[in-house]
């Protein structure tokens, strides 16, 4: 095990500048913490989940695909050096997992890869949550693991590349340090995972009445602010800017709380209402993944209920559905299995 | 990659956020966690106001026309040409026959330096902005009754307020972030009422909403206050110790019952009854309105009437309560801070005051200012038409389709001996003009905006502008010294905030570095005054709060046979104003591509209009096309265009009457019919 101070730590980022775009939790001018650079801005790893989502690191809001002029097609250029972008919770790692197995499969996004796959992702967790709080392990999904502990940074390395970032770094034994780390992660699950997989049982048991999707839909202020905040979240839009000289491709992040995501051409909208909208965003993320790629979308890093204006980011309304349409004692065990008398079923 | 914190460029709640650049290009964008109003959320426009910044129809270089087409110049042949022109319009026909329209987009230090060119280089009034469109009722109302015609409290008061009583604002589209939390402050307890014809989503969440006939808004107040005072409700001890003129209120009132204003409103006597009880009972009730109230023939009577139900019920100078009237632009508060007004220099100094215009005359080095009165940009148009506006110089403005009637709006621009246009893209008026100067956008340049609470807040540079493009403070300083006023040198937008701190009592504390990170609200009057969250505290601005008493004016036009329809008209959600930005935005567009008008159902069936079908909607003034959408959140017999497409442009309809006090047209209410296109 490797241990370092914030400042060391800081200092070995820095050393790491020449062959890495190194970027890692950077407290603003405002306060407001954001995915930086060291030379833009004070480092500021304490504070837990980034406001926005460190996936964008490879998913960003806006990116050219490449530029046509003359009969001839540019892809945009790959960044010179590999990105090193450090600052994801364990669950971010759920999420950046997630979208990895998305973007890879048939066809494959190469503009996603082009900077994820040759790029080193830290996870920062332990004692560094919100006020002090534990933040869980990841004890893997990434190359490399910054544990906070007593005013020190453990060193996990999981890869090759991680090891070669921290070959630097003097190895010091304390195994009963990370194991104690270690059971504190394992016991750190907490209730809003229960609160999840509650919900999804609701959806997936149709117990959820249109009423309810209505009343959220009501709440919407379509910002589309849950949506572009979500590291799980991968829909994107097209846009060309032509002029006389060239094209130019780029893609945009979409929101599917908006009419015109799903509207066709001719006018119809399997989506015509604000109400099916609110109920897909979450249906979505705790249904539909769920059959397709075998688990639950949302890891609960709680980033749209923060971005929601009106409060009815994922966590805000699973606790609504659980609470008004959920046997509490019986979906809040461990296992998550609803035994809900099928009568009480509402349409 | 770059994080830039800047202000957002749409609407005047005063979000700010982190322009997120690479390479020199605008990426993204990212909330800020700790700003006061946004508090880490943004709406769809905020989230997307990058996105039009590095557009291929941006102007980059000076446009000179030349034989009926335009040339690209360069900026020292453009600036020279530009002067020369408007000396050469001064000298011929006289200082007062130049307009300057000033923007609301643009920085307070851009309005305030057209305001000072306009003034002490060219010697005229004649300067105004779009507020004229928007709140100059509010201007005039809330500063004859209030001493002050800004907002009376802050964004923060709404959750403070017991009661909300929103009337003619579409809150949560057109301040989504304050909208947003008046929906917050409902579900944690607070009553609302809703006053709008129009289903609007606030309505949902309301205890009460009042779907008056357009136009109706004094009777329904006047009603209010009728049944507070007839039931004991008004607050006796607030009056008493803090306003003047209350018998003169007590008498106007006393003759509106409910049951006269529902017959002029289309409400129930007990509708209006429930709202004076809603509004009278509650320990704090905040009053805000918007368009709905301001952009009338009438529009300064309801903005009285909004004050005096909030005197009358003692619901100003505290936490939670106001008149709260919430500003359109990005800074159409600064824009009149500025003096961007023909009636005022900077900090609402009187430009009739021969002091004031001494005081400014020595600060600017100048050997006097004019003392005629200026032009409302509204008659100013109309002065085009008959000859007496010869040259006009508009910056960041596109009256073309934001002023009424437009078949107006082109006689007065096409009457012109000059136009000039400073703006970002080449807009509908710019093709118009003779000579086009492109600007740099907000996230372009440095400078200050205030918001809504009057806020001021610093816009910072993020990305270069493109091409030739310059910020505006830049191209006017060279504009003015081309004309002969050497002395303008500045070199920085804080250089700019010095004068104007210095001239003006309300901004006097206001200097760059005490605006880190999140601004400070006006009055603002010394280096160590943390500004001030809450107006007429312990006085109001004037002294006392003063009762006028409103008596109700129907609008200028209503239906007949010939044109049924009360046509009013606004904004959508996902546009702003003229969409010169926001059509050029790919999802803002993707998500409002076409002109459309919301037809109700009942209306709908009768006329034979189904959804989507082509309409011809016709006024006296014009006639446009465009697609039904048929919807009950427009009540039979009204509909509502918005205003922000050319190719089905609602001016070409809309009416240029103008309310006589504050010259703001009647975008609210005319009258038209309605047909489907076969």
């Amino acid at each position: 095990m490797k241990q370092l101070s914030t400042h060391q730590l800081i200092t070995l980022f820095a050393s790491l500048e020449g062959g890495w775009d190194v970027r890692l939790p950077v407290r603003l001018p405002d306060g407001t913490r954001a995915m930086g650079k060291l030379s833009d801005a004070p480092p500021a790893l304490l504070g837990g989940p980034l406001p926005s989502k460190p996936t964008a690191a490879f998913f960003p809001q806006e990116e050219q695909v490449f530029m046509a002029s003359e009969g001839e097609i540019r892809p945009s250029p790959t960044p010179e050096r590999p990105l090193l972008v450090a600052g994801f919770t364990a669950r971010d790692l759920e999420c950046l997992r997630f979208i990895d197995r998305f973007f890879a499969t048939a066809p494959r996004d190469d503009l996603y890869f082009r900077c994820r796959e040759t790029a080193l992702v830290a996870a920062v967790t332990g004692w560094c949550g919100p006020a002090g709080s534990f933040m869980k392990m990841a004890q893997g999904g990434c190359d490399l693991e910054l544990v906070r502990d007593q005013d020190e940074w453990l060193l996990l390395s999981y890869t090759e590349k991680g090891m070669s970032v921290t070959r630097g770094v003097p190895h010091r034994h304390d195994e009963g340090r990370l194991e104690r780390l270690r059971q504190l992660s394992t016991t750190a699950t907490g209730a809003d995972e229960l609160l999840l997989r509650s919900a999804a049982a609701l959806l997936r048991d149709d117990l959820i009445p249109d009423s309810f999707w209505r009343e959220i839909g009501d709440r919407c202020i379509l910002c589309t602010g849950c949506n572009l905040v979500c590291p799980t979240c991968s829909c994107f839009g097209i846009r060309d800017w032509r002029s006389a000289a060239q094209t130019q491709r780029s893609r945009i992040w979409d929101s599917c709380q908006l009419e015109g995501f799903m509207r066709e051409a001719g006018g119809h909208n399997p989506l015509g209402s604000e109400a099916l909208r609110s109920r897909r965003r979450i249906h979505h993320k705790l249904a539909a993944d769920l059959l397709r790629w075998g688990e639950i979308s949302c890891f609960l890093c709680g980033r749209c209920d923060a971005a929601c204006p009106t409060g009815i980011g994922i966590v805000s309304v699973m606790k609504e559905m659980v609470s008004r349409y959920g046997k509490t004692t019986t979906y809040m065990t461990q296992e998550g299995v609803s035994t809900v008398d099928r009568s009480s079923r509402i349409r | 990659m770059k994080r830039t914190l800047t202000v957002c460029p749409y609407c005047g709640t005063g979000c700010m956020f982190y322009l997120v650049s690479q390479g020199g290009r605008l990426v993204g964008v990212e909330p800020s966690s700790t700003h006061p109003v946004s508090r880490g959320a943004l709406c769809v426009k905020g989230w997307n106001a990058y996105a039009f910044v590095h557009h291929p129809d941006r102007l980059t270089t000076p446009l000179i026309r030349d034989h009926g087409e335009f040339r690209p110049a360069t900026w020292d042949e453009a600036i020279a040409t530009v002067a020369t022109a408007l000396k050469s319009v001064q000298e011929r026909h006289g200082a007062d026959s130049l307009m300057f329209a000033s923007s609301a987009k643009a920085t307070n230090e851009e309005n305030y330096l057209l305001m000072k060119l306009a003034r002490g280089v060219f010697g005229t009034n004649n300067i105004d902005h779009c507020a004229r469109l928007c709140h100059s009722s509010t201007v005039t109302g809330l500063t004859e009754a209030f001493g002050s015609g800004a907002m009376t409290n802050s964004i923060a008061c709404l959750d403070d307020s017991d009661l909300i009583f929103v009337i003619g604002s579409n809150t949560t589209e057109q301040h989504p972030l304050i909208g947003s939390r008046i929906m917050n402050a409902v579900r944690g307890g607070a009553r609302l009422i809703v006053a709008d014809n129009r289903r609007i989503r606030l309505s949902r969440h309301a205890d009460l909403h009042l779907r008056h006939n357009n136009g109706s808004d004094v009777p329904l107040l006047n009603a209010m206050m009728q049944v507070i005072i007839a039931e004991g409700r008004a607050d006796r001890a607030f009056m008493e110790s803090r306003t003047e003129n209350y018998p003169a209120l007590a008498a106007t009132v006393a003759q509106w019952p409910p049951e006269r204003a529902a017959a002029v409103t289309g409400l129930t006597p007990e509708e209006i009854v429930a709202a004076a009880r809603l509004f009278a009972g509650a320990r704090a009730a905040m009053l805000v309105y918007s368009m709905g109230i301001t952009q009338h023939s009438h529009g300064v009577d309801n903005v009285r009437s909004c004050a005096n139900l909030a005197l009358l019920t003692g619901n100003v100078g505290r936490p939670g309560a106001g008149v709260n009237p919430l500003r359109g632009q990005n800074n159409v508060q600064g824009g009149c801070d500025m003096g961007a007004l023909p009636e005022f220099y900077s900090g609402y100094q009187q430009a009739a005051d021969p002091l004031v215009r001494e005081k400014f005359a020595r600060g600017w080095g100048v050997s006097s200012l004019p003392a005629t009165p200026g032009l409302p940009l509204t008659r100013a148009m109309n002065a085009a038409t008959e000859g007496r506006i010869k040259g006009m110089f508009i910056m960041g403005e596109n009256p073309l389709l934001s002023d009424p009637d437009q078949a107006h709006a082109l006689r007065a621009l096409e009457s012109l001996e000059l136009l000039v246009v400073q703006d970002i893209f080449l807009t509908e008026t710019a093709r118009l003009a003779h000579l086009v100067l492109p600007a740099a956008c907000f996230a372009e340049k440095e400078g200050t905006f205030t918001n809504t609470e009057r806020r001021v807040q610093r816009v910072r540079k993020a990305v270069d502008p493109p091409g030739e493009a310059r910020p505006d403070w830049q191209i006017l300083c060279d504009l003015a010294r081309s004309a002969g006023y050497k002395e303008i040198s500045y070199a920085a937008p804080h250089e700019i905030m010095a004068e104007i701190a210095a001239l003006t009592p309300l901004y006097g504390g206001i200097s760059y570095d005490r605006l880190e990170p999140h601004g400070l609200q006006w009055p603002c009057t010394t280096s160590d005054d943390p500004g001030t969250p809450i107006l007429h505290r312990e006085h109001f601005t004037r002294g006392r709060g003063r009762f006028i008493p409103v008596e109700y004016r129907p609008s200028a036009e209503l239906p007949d046979e010939e044109y049924p329809f009360v046509l009013t008209t606004g904004r959508s959600y996902f546009h702003w104003h003229t969409g010169s930005m926001t059509r050029r935005t790919h999802l803002l567009d993707r998500e409002e591509r076409s002109p459309f008008v919301e037809l109700n159902p009942h209306d709908a069936a009768r006329m034979g209009v189904r959804e989507r079908e082509m309409t011809q909607v016709t006024s006296r003034r014009g006639s446009i096309l465009l697609a039904a959408r048929v919807s009950d959140i427009v009540p039979p017999g009204v509909l509502f265009i918005p205003f922000h497409f050319v190719e089905g442009a609602a001016n070409a309809l809309t009416n240029n009457v103008l309310d006589p006090e504050s010259s703001i047209p009647e975008f609210k209410v005319c009258a038209v019919s309605i047909r489907r296109v076969p």
